[in-house]
């Protein structure tokens, strides 16, 4: 807090203070002298009155001196602000307002929107502007942006662009969208800059950015931080959200059947039994329930048959709470497609190695459907064209050279999926040391062999990849290993197991993407029995399947990310994108030969239809879409929570920051901190008490 | 000169302004007796009381012709004047009395009355004497009726200063041991003293049978403190001074005074001493009808 003063010129009038002291001197100076006959009743009286007296006028004289200080103080407009503002007058203002335009700003709380808040709120800030100031206005959506290109210093232009902020269904992202607004304001020339944040203070909404932390303004010389203001509007928590919805193909059923699971979580305070229903095609095809405890998420498994053919739309309902928008989960179900695998085998490897048996079971005919594989050596990974393939198989390589390891690892980060046959080339050391990490899985003990054999198993109550191979607790098919390695699973997937061993099938999600699969014995005669079981072919096609994304969860897009799907190059001209809510903008063409179509930044929640505006069916009904995607609210946008006290501490600790409660009126806690509190009435009143006091004292005593 | 004309002789400021001491005196009185019904002079007889030489100017009808056959010098027949009274009129003279606001300073107006005094007395065949004290007697010319002692007396009055400090309690103690013979005693003075001191100095007089009356003179200012604005007082006796605020004391100095001449009076009342409080601007009328009312009681 410090004390400063707005009319600081008038300060030096308090010098004036010293004028009764003045005149009193000059005054006992001009004191005439006066011979009087006798000072005997003088001499009496001094001892009664005249000491009474000099106490009397030292008392006016300080009073009159205060009084002219008291009405110098008033006229200079002392006020106690939150900034020592140093000594300036009245400073025009310039105000950065971040708004909360995110999907959970749509909730409604005591039936009204809490944007409508939000932005009553961010009314009465324009309200305190004055001529020469200066407003800044930024969505906190994710990506954060800005609602008005520029500054503006017309409240109309601010009230305008508040009237047409609306909430969609994005993320949100206060520290950039702070960072930004600081941004603006250390480009302002007013002296006084504020930045008001207007939301309901999500806490996810506060991380990402410069480390979970918005960035400091860059301080020019002598100009100062601005005063940042968290505005809060507050509403129930209460939410349910649906998400993460996964669709795997069902295996050993009938064509076309899936299970599809979507993840619900509580975030209210309180118990809940949520009914979840499953919608394709828009059709009502399954309902089921998960009870959940506060903060809890849950599953909800649906099973349904689709046309694999074709594309197929879905969504995962959950009844109506505040927050709408993320009780409907959208996803989409591809067609079955062509999976390009990719087999990497050692350089001069025998035919009748793991590669070929690898090769075989996946595309015995030939046909390369479902599966078309093509086989490299290791040395020649580099060169293969990213993207390219759905999985890799390295197939008892033993090491890699770098470039191979970072093409691996690129293909990961794409998404792709890698899995690896470990076998009699498999340089233990470089596996334990290098490529277990970055794959997530175990690394190896010892290597293990067994005359006898040891029999093939099925992992716990079995995997879902082994459905309908398991025949109470053994395979269908015996297979018998010889000899392999004993692994310590690192948080992998175990499929198959060696009894007393360990795991001999493991699948596993890097940190960087991806999935991985791991075979802990080579594809060898003299290993394993395995190219020889029923076995291999199902597993082989299931998990290079897995691998290949057909049980990746979908609908991974969110509000504001950029959708890019794969086609045909040379069968789509035009590409175009229909929007959930009917509008068709155009889309851009990918560069590079695969071809693709990107829709950049997804502004909507629901279904996008990607087509060729070139083509249309014989029925003239438009162009049938050729992919498919599904956008939803950003899964942390469902958790309500508004960050605490200490989360702002931590967030703005370098800032001066100060919170306004919903209920306290702006006009008030703004000034107060802006101007501070003044203190002329203070002054004007005392200054009107002494004047009655020294008329009081100076009162003629006869 | 009419009447009228001379009932302005009873201003002191008129008064100041005339010549000489004799004039003053005599036109006082007689702007006073002008006033009366009657005279308050009475004829007495006389007996011869001493020669002295000739001077010119002195009446030849009082030249004793039988002396100068034996001498062949002119001398003057003094008569001793049969007297009712023998009258002491006792000056203040301290620096006190040089005080005045109003023209006329409380020794001028106190020498005018006593040389008015002193005239009708002489007038009424009384002897009168004269004292100027300060803090000591000054002078002492000791009561006649003489013809001479009007012009003694006055000479003493014209050469009056206020000086030094007052000290009116020793001087009539002083005073009343000296005097033999009854008499009246017509003290002219501020009284600016101790009350106690003063008291009991004319109460010395009345133990030993005087008559007392008291002439109180004080400056209008004196007694109303009217004065504007701070100011440094400075003591004409003794120098001392005080800065203080006049509108603020004047009701409590005001009071004071009062209390003190209250104080005054009701001890003179108490022991038969008339006592006569005065301001130099008062006329001498005020101031002579006391003594003209405490001579005829006197018989």
């Amino acid at each position: 807090m410090g004390l400063t003063f707005l009319n600081s010129t008038f300060l030096f009038a308090a010098l004036a203070a010293l004028l009764p002291l003045i005149i009193h001197m000059l005054s006992r100076r001009r004191v005439k002298t006066v011979d009087f006959s006798s000072l005997l009743f003088l001499k009496e009286l001094e001892r009664r009155k005249v000491r009474r007296i000099r106490i009397r006028q030292i008392l006016l004289l300080v009073i009159r001196s205060l009084i002219i200080l008291c009405a110098v103080l008033a006229l200079a407009r002392p006020t106690l602000s939150g900034l020592g503002s140093g000594f300036t007058s009245r400073a025009r203002t310039s105000v950065a307002i971040v708004l909360d335009t995110s999907a959970s700003m749509a909730r409604r709380s005591e039936d009204e929107p809490l944007f409508d808040r939000a932005r009553e709120r961010a009314e009465e800030i324009a309200q305190l502007l004055g001529d020469g100031d200066e407003a800044f206005l930024v969505s906190a959506g994710r990506p954060a942006g800005e609602l008005l290109p520029t500054g503006t210093f017309s409240v109309d232009v601010l009230r305008d662009a508040l009237g047409a902020a609306a909430p969609d269904g994005s993320g949100t992202d206060y520290a950039t969208a702070v960072d930004r607004a600081l941004a603006f304001l250390g480009e302002s020339r007013n002296l006084n800059r504020e930045l008001y944040v207007v939301g309901d203070m999500q806490r996810s909404g506060w991380a990402d950015a410069h480390d979970g932390r918005p960035a400091a303004v860059v301080a020019e010389p002598g100009s100062e931080s601005p005063r940042i203001f968290l505005l809060p509007v507050e509403s129930v928590l209460g939410n349910r959200s649906a998400g993460g919805v996964s669709v795997e193909r069902k295996y050993g059923g009938a064509s076309g059947a899936l299970t599809i699971t979507a993840a619900i979580t509580n975030h209210s305070i309180v118990s809940a039994d949520i009914p979840v229903r499953l919608v394709v095609d828009d059709v009502h095809v399954g309902q089921s329930g998960v009870s959940l405890e506060p903060g809890a998420t849950g599953t909800a498994s649906f099973s349904t048959v689709v046309d694999e053919s074709g594309w197929h739309t879905g969504r995962v309902e959950l009844p109506q709470d505040a927050l709408d928008t993320d009780n409907v989960h959208h996803f989409v179900i591809p067609p079955s497609q062509r999976i390009d695998v990719l087999v990497v085998s050692a350089q001069g490897a025998p035919a009748d190695r793991d590669a070929y048996y690898i090769k075989r079971a996946l595309d015995p005919g030939g046909t390369r459907d479902p599966y078309a594989c093509a086989e490299v050596p290791a040395t020649a990974l580099t060169y293969q064209e990213q993207g390219r393939f759905d999985v890799v198989v390295l197939a008892d390589v033993g090491r890699l050279d770098s470039g191979a390891e970072l093409w691996m690892l690129e293909h990961l980060s794409r998404g792709g999926g890698v899995a690896v046959v470990l076998g009699r080339l498999t340089d233990i050391r470089y596996w334990n040391e290098l490529l277990a990490a970055e794959l997530g899985s175990g690394v190896i003990v010892e290597p293990v062999e067994r005359r006898n054999g040891l029999r093939v198993a099925p992992a716990g109550v079995g995997h879902p990849l082994l459905a309908g191979l398991v025949f109470g607790e053994r395979l269908i098919d015996d297979a018998t290993v010889t000899r392999a390695f004993r692994a310590a699973p690192a948080g992998a997937e175990t499929v198959l197991e060696l009894p007393g061993i360990g795991p001999l099938l493991t699948l596993s999600r890097p940190d960087r993407g991806g999935r991985v699969a791991v075979l802990y014995t080579g594809l060898d005669g003299a290993w394993n029995d395995l190219p020889k079981s029923g076995l291999l072919v199902p597993i082989l096609h299931r998990t290079t399947a897995g691998l290949a994304g057909a049980g990746r969860a979908t609908a991974d897009a969110e509000v504001g990310d950029d959708l890019i799907v794969p086609y045909d190059a040379a069968s789509v001209n035009a590409p175009e994108v229909e929007l959930p809510d009917g509008r068709t903008v155009g889309a851009e063409r990918l560069p590079g030969t695969a071809g693709g179509a990107v829709l950049r930044r997804a502004g909507q929640v629901g279904i996008y239809r990607f087509r060729d505006a070139g083509a249309a069916d014989a029925g003239g009904a438009g162009a049938r879409p050729h992919a498919l995607a599904a956008v939803n609210m950003p899964a942390d946008e469902s958790d309500l929570t508004p960050a605490a006290n200490g989360d702002f501490e931590t967030l703005l600790g370098e800032h001066d920051w100060t919170i306004v409660a919903a209920d306290t009126p702006l006009a008030d806690a703004i000034l107060v901190a802006r101007h501070g509190r003044e203190l002329w009435r203070l002054f004007v009143y005392a200054a009107l008490g002494l004047v009655a006091l020294e008329m009081w004292i100076a009162r003629p005593r006869y | 000169m009419p009447e009228e004309s001379y009932r302005r002789f009873l201003d002191p400021t008129v008064v100041s302004k005339l010549a000489t001491m004799e004039v003053r005196a005599r036109l006082v009185v007689e702007g006073f007796v002008t006033g009366l019904h009657r005279s308050p002079f009475k004829g007495f007889s006389v007996e011869f009381a001493e020669h002295r030489q000739y001077m010119p100017g002195d009446p030849l009808k009082h030249i004793d012709w039988k002396v100068y056959g034996k001498t062949d010098r002119f001398y003057i027949k003094e008569y001793e004047e049969e007297t009712n009274l023998r009258g002491y009129v006792l000056l203040d003279a301290s620096a006190s009395m040089g005080y005045g606001t109003t023209g006329v300073t409380k020794i001028e107006y106190a020498k005018h009355l006593a040389a008015a005094l002193i005239y009708m007395m002489l007038k009424q065949q009384d002897s009168a004497g004269l004292l100027v004290f300060d803090e000591v007697i000054r002078e002492f010319v000791p009561p006649r009726s003489t013809p001479r002692q009007l012009h003694l007396l006055l000479s003493e009055l014209d050469e009056a200063k206020p000086t030094a400090e007052t000290s009116i309690g020793g001087v009539l103690h002083e005073l009343a041991r000296r005097m033999r013979r009854r008499g009246l005693v017509m003290v002219i003075s501020d009284l600016l003293e101790d009350p106690d001191t003063v008291i009991s100095g004319l109460r010395h007089f009345r133990h030993l049978k005087h008559e007392v009356i008291v002439f109180h003179v004080l400056d209008p200012k004196e007694a109303a403190f009217r004065f504007d604005g701070d100011a440094t007082f400075r003591d004409m006796e003794t120098g001392e001074t005080m800065t203080t605020e006049p509108l603020s004391i004047r009701g409590d100095y005001v009071g004071a005074v009062e209390e003190w001449m209250t104080r005054l009076r009701r001890e003179c009342a108490e022991s038969r001493i008339d006592y006569v409080p005065i301001q130099t601007s008062t006329p001498y009328d005020r101031a002579l009808f006391s003594y003209l009312e405490k001579r005829k009681r006197l018989g």
